[in-house]
This record gives C-alpha cells, structure tokens and sequence, in this order.
C-alpha cells in the first residue's frame, strides 16, 4: 500500500456511539471508521488531503462497562448567539446547569487498543505544492514526536486516545495469544458486527449517514473504500 | 448483531406476531352493533377470569404515542373516553376526546362501502355519552379498552378492524404521511424512515405508557441538524419489527424475562429448530430465577420436570455437551437488560454468543462461588445473592447497576464488577451478618478479580494471608467470649468490633487479647480442658503469623477485608461443626 501508514492508538475507556442509541449511549463493538479518521485528522490534516482507512485492528477483548452521569439537555442555540452578536449583549445567553439536569447512561468499551491501518488522497483543492511524499513526511514527523492539533479521542471528547506510530517494516501486532478467541473473530466464522456507520455524508443534501456491514475477521476490521458499492449511500 | 438487528430478527421467528401496521393491545370489552348501527346487545367482557381480571391480548390497528393535549384517537379502537366519551374520573377529558374519535373515523371512514363500517358511521352519528348510563352499562368498563364488531359476525370472532374492508382501509391511512427514504440501519436498505418509535412496555420501573430505546427528546441528544428519527435512520419496517418483539418478550410470563435487581433483563435464542430454542430459553431461565419458593418458573408439567433435572445437572457441573448435546452447539442466544430512566430506556447490557459457552460461564460461576459449608438453601439463584448486597436484604434496595455489570460478568466469563466488593464489605460492616451467600461472593471476586486463584474454599489451617488469619483469631476470641459468657451475651464481640478489627486491626486485636484473658481464666473455673483446647488453636493461628511482620496491621485493604471475612467464616463454621459431631476442634485436650 503506498503512502499507507499504522498508527498504534488505546486509551483506558472509548464509546463509539450508536446512532441509534446515542441518547442512552451503547457503544458499538469496535472503532467506527469515522472515529479513527478523526484521530488521523488530529494530527495531521489539509485541505489537499483526504485520509481513507483501510484496516482497524482490534489489540484487546471487547469489554463494555456501564455508568450513569449528569450532563445538560440542550445546546446553546447558535440563532440566540447570533442575536447576541448582532445586538453586542449577552443578555439572556446561557444554560443553567443545575436546572437543566439530564441524567444519561452510557454503555462504552473498557481497555481498548487499536491499530489503524490507513493511507491517503490528494483532493481537488491540492495545489502545485503538494504531494503525497511532503504530506506523508509531515504526519510521521508529527506521530513520531506525539504533536497533535487537538487531543485525539477515543469516540468521544472524554475520552483521551495515546497514540504511536508504528514503522512501516514492523509485523502488524496481533492480540495477545489467550484473546485469540471466537469473541475477536477468530476461528472459522467471523464475528458480525451488523451494520455500522461508515461516516456522515456532509457534501449531500440533508446529511444522511452512510453505513457499512461490519465484521470482524481475525481481529481485523476491512473498512470499504468511500467510493465502494458496499457502502450504503 | 446489533441489537436492533437480532430483535427485529426474532420478530420474524415469532409464532403469532401481529402483520405490520398492527399491535396488540389488551382490550377489555366488545360492542357489538346492528347494521343500522344500534347496539345489538350489552358489551361483552373479554376479560380473564383471574383475580385480576386481565384484559385480552388483541392484534388491533397499531397504537402510537400520544404526547401534547390534542386528542388523537387510534382506529376501529381505544379507551371508553374516545371511543364513548365516557371516563370514570368525571369526564373532563372525555368530551374532546370523544369529538376527536368520532370526527378521525367520520373524516376517514366517509367512503366506506362496507356494511360493517357503514353501521360504524351510524354508530357514531347516533351515540351519545348519556346512552352509557342509559343502558346500563357496568362502571368497570370505563377507561378500559373497547373494541366494535358486527353481530352476525360475532360467532365467529371477526371484530370490525378485521374485517377485509376496514384492513384494505388502515394500510392506507398508516402509509399516509410518507416519511423520506434513507439507508435504514438496521437492515442497509433504502426505505421509508420512522419519524418516532413504538413505545415499549413492560420495564420494571419505567412509565406505564412505556418508553422508548431510539428517542432524541431534547436537542442536546441531536446531530447535525436532523431532526427526530433522521438522526438514526431505521426504517419503518425494522422499527416496528424490533419494538413488537422486544414488547413481547417483556410481557409477563412470557418466559423471556427474568427481573435481576433493577434490571429488566429479556432473553431470547436462535436456532434451527424452534423446540431447541425453547428448551435453551427454559433452561437459561432456570439458571436465574427459581421463584421464591424453589419453584421453576418454565411450563407445568412434564417439561419442568425435564428441565429441573437439566439444570441440576448443569448446576452439579456437567459440561452441557452431556446434559443436553443438542443445545451445545449451533443455539445463537441472546440477552438484553434493560434499566429503565424516565420515559427512555438505557441498554444496561447486551450479550450474545452460543448458548454452550453461556452455560460453560455460568458453571465458572458456580464454581468460583462454591463455599464449604455450603448455604443452607442449596444453590440459590442470582438475585438472592443480590439481596445481600442491599440494605435490609429488600430486593428495591440493591444498588442499582450492580445487577446488571454482574450478570454481564457472569455471562462473559470476565471479571466481576468491583463496586460489588465494596458493596458487600460495606453490608458486611454495617450489619455484621457474616453468612454463607456473602462469603462466597466475597470468595468469587478474590479468585477472579484478584486472581488469588488458590483462595480456600473450606478452612485451610495454613492459607499464607494475613487478613485471613486474623479472620480465624476473631472467630476464636469470639467462641472464647460465648464459651465464658454463655450464649446470651446482648452485645458479643462480633457486634462491637467486627467492623474496626476487619479494617483497622491494631485498634482492636490488643483489646480483644486482653479480654480473652479474663475470659480464659473464667472457663478455666468451668472446665480446664476446654481451656487448654481453645488455648492450643490460640497458638496454632499466631504461629501462622511471623512476628517480625507486623501481625496486626494499622488497615487491611479491601482484598485482606475480604480475606477477613472468609476466614472468620470458616472458623466460627468450624465450631459449629465440632459441637454438632461432639468431637473437640483440633486434638483432644488433656
């Protein structure tokens, strides 16, 4: 694979959310494609490049824990701010914590560690200055010496992905041998994973997200090219 | 699978589901009407006979939520306030609830051709909420569900939403309103998607109205802009087949469900032929939930005879290879807890895997959780240990999500929750009821979240811990207060200290050897042999104990805590044990 590179990520807790449980969050089983974009993009990202994930590799058991927290019930409404712009006063600008209590449960995965197999593409908006060499220079120097944009996360803002670039001659790491289990896709039928969101369509009209049939095969995750028929658009 | 995925899959495997568009409702009472639209003869109570007199379960005209103050009534059925105008709570509601009915059925039912419709339209035109008392009609009727049905159909059980005509009606008026089509989630193909979902009833402690899994009730839970269902695109079709089943399984006694502290915890299996499936969910049920008096909760008769010998089997720690070899292999179960909060719904866990590993977990289980001498009762089910965990043993009173984290522990093979640990030292502080049940939990967390995989299951003289040493010493300074004192001491010394000399030994064990020695020299008086006897265990625990190390420690952790109370446990058994048989603890005394 050209201008392909493996990032090592784990972090002690990650919720990849489900769409469809996302109010009551459950966890999907393994890193969403978009999730693991988003870590590449933290660290380096251009308007030339696009990142494509090809590969997720799952290094732990699949382990889910379930908590309850308070967080708020609603956004700050981006039409009030703008008045409040407009109008060069805060005013009534602001959401009351305390009384705008909800109390949510969330279903994440416990002790997780992945490793991201992905390349990328120049886009459209690639200029006379950029090529694939320059662009893949700067994200190594960048992973190698753990610089980031913002910190990269694990599905969600709290919880924090470590990150490390693993060298394109090593052999890809593998779970350990005792988890080599059924659990992970091993044997002789892969572990389905069901349909499972592949990214949110932003060029389209209205947004639709995009899924994928996931399954897990040996511990690895084949993630379909965007432009592929098997992801449902 | 997901979890949407695989109910809406049971769905397809259900024996009687209701078609698409249609729910089952529990419906009371039946009115039968003329073809000109008068009433034939008094309404028909299709209720149970039982005590509580349970309403029928009827496939009607799908129900929906109904959440604002604008009264919207559902089709060819509802409650006495719409369907009548009549409602045991004064009424103040019926009217315009009633108007709404009469004014959605009028509106959608004016072309109607059909006779049982047309008599319908004469229904309404002529009834008057008056007529309720009128007639006569009994007052349990009211706010309960009624449906309408033709008298020369009655014999033969068509009511009026089954007749052809009324069927042909409601798939056109529930295709109204068309909602766009996206890639639904569920199932990956492009399709019509559901603007909200189907309630679901049945979870202990939710709304009666029921909840919702897939609901976005506030903006923060949305994305993107979309609205409602389009932020988790399920397709009309997988929607109403997910929440039919997940409704049927968690209705009361539908041996699907088991109740595990507060989590509603709903089970179902998947096999190539529906009996194997059945036997898999009937055992699995055993395994949980035995019913208070020991009593299985699976079918009378000779199936439970079948099943409790499987599960004694299964219990006693035969591979399920042998007990029954056709679930072993190629059963796919499934099992979902569900916690209830507010009106939504919060998966506390979801877990899937053959049905032969799911009994090989629960045999580890067993194992880790065997304690010598065993509790009185056997084997007890899940939630009798639960109970130990909670504050005056009430089932309401068990934390809640320790219920669920456990059982997804015990189903995974993986380790237990830790809160449980905690939770059971804290019960063990508080009241000082060191029983058989709590041990042996407090035994499975050692072995598996510690990985103290040696940890003793009956009294081990020379276990190398120090917790559970000290745990014996108490016991015996215990047995020597009783042995002095005589039984009827109001506060022993297990209610005075079992809690600090658990945690904090140094500040009790210097106070408990001194009052020993009182104690000694009074059952000296008594019976010198019985003396040298306790005496000579004395020493043979303190010469497990090193001197240089430090033999009362300032605290104990929640591991040596643990030890503690496995230790004493052992111990204070051991002498019970002695006084049944008649023979002394250790040698005989001089």
């Amino acid at each position: 694979m050209l201008y392909g590179i493996r990032l090592l990520v784990s972090g002690e807790r990650a919720c990849f959310t489900r769409p469809e449980m996302k109010v009551e969050r459950v966890s999907y089983d393994v890193m969403t494609p978009s999730s693991a974009r988003g870590i590449l993009e933290a660290i380096h990202w251009k308007p030339a490049i696009r990142w494509i994930v090809d590969e997720i590799h799952v290094l732990k058991p699949i382990r889910f824990q379930s908590i309850r927290r308070n967080e708020v019930g609603h956004k700050a409404p981006a039409g009030k701010i703008k008045q409040a712009m407009n109008r060069g006063d805060l005013g009534d600008l602001q959401i009351v914590v305390d009384e705008d209590r909800q109390q949510r449960a969330a279903t994440m995965l416990v002790d997780v560690a992945y490793v991201i197999a992905a390349h990328f593409e120049l886009t459209g908006r690639a200029g006379p200055d950029d090529n694939e060499g320059k662009h893949l220079d700067i994200f190594n120097r960048r992973a190698e010496r753990g610089q980031c944009f913002h910190q990269p996360c694990l599905g969600t803002r709290e919880f924090d992905a470590r990150f490390e670039l693993l060298p394109p001659d090593m052999p890809p790491p593998m779970a350990a041998s005792e988890h080599r289990t059924s659990a992970l896709g091993f044997g002789a039928t892969p572990r389905d994973l069901g349909f499972m969101l592949f990214d949110i369509d932003h060029a389209a009209h209205g947004r639709p997200s995009l899924f994928f049939r996931a399954e897990l095969r040996d511990g690895v995750m084949k993630v379909p090219h965007p432009n592929a028929p098997e992801v449902r658009r | 699978m997901s979890i949407l995925a695989s109910l809406a899959n049971a769905y397809e495997r259900l024996p009687d589901a209701p078609p698409f568009g249609f729910s089952s409702e529990k419906i009371a009472f039946l009115i039968p009407l003329n073809e000109d639209g008068s009433v034939a003869c008094p309404p028909v109570d299709l209720r149970q006979n039982d005590k509580k007199r349970t309403p029928r379960t009827v496939a009607v005209p799908a129900s929906f939520k109904r959440p604002g103050i604008t009264p919207r009534s559902f089709f060819l059925w509802d409650n006495t306030a719409y369907a009548l105008g009549v409602s045991g709570d004064g009424g103040k509601d019926a009217a315009p609830r009633h108007k709404a009915f009469r004014d959605y059925h009028l509106e959608s039912l004016r072309d109607a051709a059909d006779p049982g419709l047309r008599a319908f339209i004469s229904f309404l035109k002529t009834w008057s909420p008056r007529r309720f008392e009128d007639f006569g009609w009994p007052e349990e009727m009211k706010d309960q569900n009624v449906v309408f049905c033709l008298e020369a159909d009655r014999r033969a059980n068509i009511w009026l939403h089954d007749r052809p005509a009324a069927k042909a009606l409601w798939s056109r008026l529930s295709a109204e309103g068309e909602r766009t089509e996206a890639i639904c989630l569920v199932t990956g193909i492009n399709a019509p998607v559901a603007r909200l979902h189907p309630a679901i009833k049945g979870v202990w402690g939710a709304q009666t109205a029921g909840a919702s899994i897939v609901s976005f009730n506030l903006d923060a839970f949305t994305s993107y802009g979309h609205e409602q269902g389009d932020n988790a695109p399920v397709s009309e079709a997988a929607t109403f087949a997910y929440t039919t089943a997940l409704n049927r399984f968690l209705e009361k006694d539908s041996g699907h469900r088991i109740q595990i502290g507060d989590a509603s915890v709903v089970f179902w299996a998947d096999a190539s032929d529906a009996n194997k499936a059945v036997a898999a969910e009937n055992i699995f049920a055993g395994l949980w939930d035995d019913g208070d008096d020991g009593s299985l909760v699976v079918d009378e008769g000779m199936q439970a005879q079948i099943v409790g010998a499987r599960l004694k089997q299964i219990r006693d720690g035969e591979p399920l290879a042998s007990v029954a070899p056709e679930l072993a292999e190629g059963v796919r179960f499934y099992v979902l807890a569900l916690a209830p909060n507010a009106a939504r719904l919060s998966i506390r866990f979801y877990f899937e895997d053959d049905f032969g590993a799911i009994a090989a977990n629960y045999q580890r289980f067993l194992a880790d959780m065997r304690i010598e001498p065993p509790p009185r009762d056997g084997q007890p089910a899940l939630w009798k240990y639960l109970a130990e965990t909670a504050v005056l043993k009430k089932r309401e009173n068990v934390p809640p999500n320790l219920a669920g984290e456990w059982m997804r522990a015990i189903l995974g093979g993986t380790r237990y929750p830790q809160t449980l640990l905690a939770t059971v030292l804290m019960r063990l502080r508080a009241d000082e009821d060191v029983n058989a049940l709590r041990v042996a939990i407090l035994k499975a967390l050692l072995i598996r979240n510690n990985n103290r995989k040696d940890t003793p299951v009956a009294l081990k003289p020379d276990y190398p811990s120090k917790g559970y040493q000290l745990g014996r010493l108490f016991a015996v300074y215990e047995r020597i207060q009783s042995d002095a004192l005589g039984g009827k001491v109001n506060a022993t010394i297990t209610d005075k200290y079992y809690g600090a000399a658990s945690a904090q030994p140094r500040k009790v064990f210097g106070l408990l050897e001194s009052n020993s020695k009182h104690h000694l020299a009074k059952i000296r008086k008594q019976s010198p042999g019985r003396r040298v006897q306790l005496e000579k265990l004395l020493a043979e625990i303190m010469g497990q104990m090193s001197p240089d190390q430090d033999p009362y420690p300032v605290a104990f952790n929640a591991e040596d805590q643990a030890l503690f109370g496995l230790g004493y446990y052992h111990q204070r058994n051991e002498f019970f044990k002695s006084t049944k048989n008649g023979t002394p603890v250790e040698e005989t005394a001089q």
